[in-house]
């Protein structure tokens, strides 16, 4: 699948979209690891919106990501967090860790 | 007598998706909330997940994913059964944040998800044999 990615000023804005489980997260790992590798940037925003059902192996791959982010000095956002995928986050305790902007 | 399915499956990611949506769908004759079946389906994925990933090390094996509806309580109880390697310390795997695979991005946050999603769970394990989840959700929302 290819990334929906928009980059604003030092932010790139990705829309994730569909389901997010152990089947679809690899391919989608890896597409966001060469986005973060290629690109410099000051923050990551994941546009949640079309996110349809994302369990703990989404967690993993969004905490994945923060620490990449982290490594490289940049920060990751989420916004539009569908209810499923929020009480996921909020149960694993993300928000502590990756902030929600509007 | 209560409706049930009892069906196998391979352990394979690709069977996740189905897993969730066969027990979500075969839940709405207890009219849940999007909520409650959302929950459900989250819960269900997580222990799909825990089979494919930690009891089949991701060679592929058998589960057996075991539904039955209780029309009057307006409950659901569903088993998700491996045959795979099992559990050495259950109290342990039950740990927020415990893994044994970290490397891997693994949360283990499952159990906990599962726990926290559902009104009970239980966990039967033995290694070498297999492990046994069993979730039962009551939907208490009209």
């Amino acid at each position: 699948m290819d990334l929906d990615f928009k980059i604003v000023n030092n932010d790139i804005c990705v829309k994730l979209v569909g389901e997010i489980d152990e089947y679809t997260a690899r391919s989608l790992r890896d597409d966001l690891d060469k986005l973060i590798e290629a690109q410099g940037f000051r923050t990551m925003t994941f546009d949640m919106q079309g996110v349809t059902f994302l369990d703990s192996t989404g967690f993993g791959l969004v905490i994945g990501r923060y620490k990449k982010l982290r490594a490289k000095r940049a920060e990751l956002l989420l916004k539009n967090v569908p209810p499923q995928v929020d009480k996921v986050f909020r149960t694993s305790g993300l928000y502590s860790f990756v902030p929600i902007v509007k | 007598m209560n409706n049930f399915f009892d069906m196998k499956m391979l352990s394979s990611g690709k069977n996740e998706a189905f897993a969730r949506s066969a027990v979500a769908t075969f839940a709405l004759v207890c009219s849940p909330t999007l909520e409650e079946i959302n929950d459900l389906k989250t819960a269900v994925s997580e222990a799909v997940t825990n089979a494919v990933v930690h009891a089949y090390k991701e060679e592929g094996g058998i589960i057996e994913l075991l539904a039955e509806v209780d029309e009057k309580e307006r409950s659901i109880t569903v088993s998700v059964t491996d045959f795979g390697c099992g559990i050495a310390n259950v109290d342990e795997a039950k740990e927020p944040f415990f893994t044994t695979k970290a490397d891997d991005e693994r949360s283990g946050m499952g159990f906990t998800i599962i726990e926290t999603f559902t009104d009970d769970m239980t966990v039967r394990s033995k290694i070498g044999e297999g492990t046994t989840v069993t979730m039962k959700k009551v939907f208490k929302n009209a």
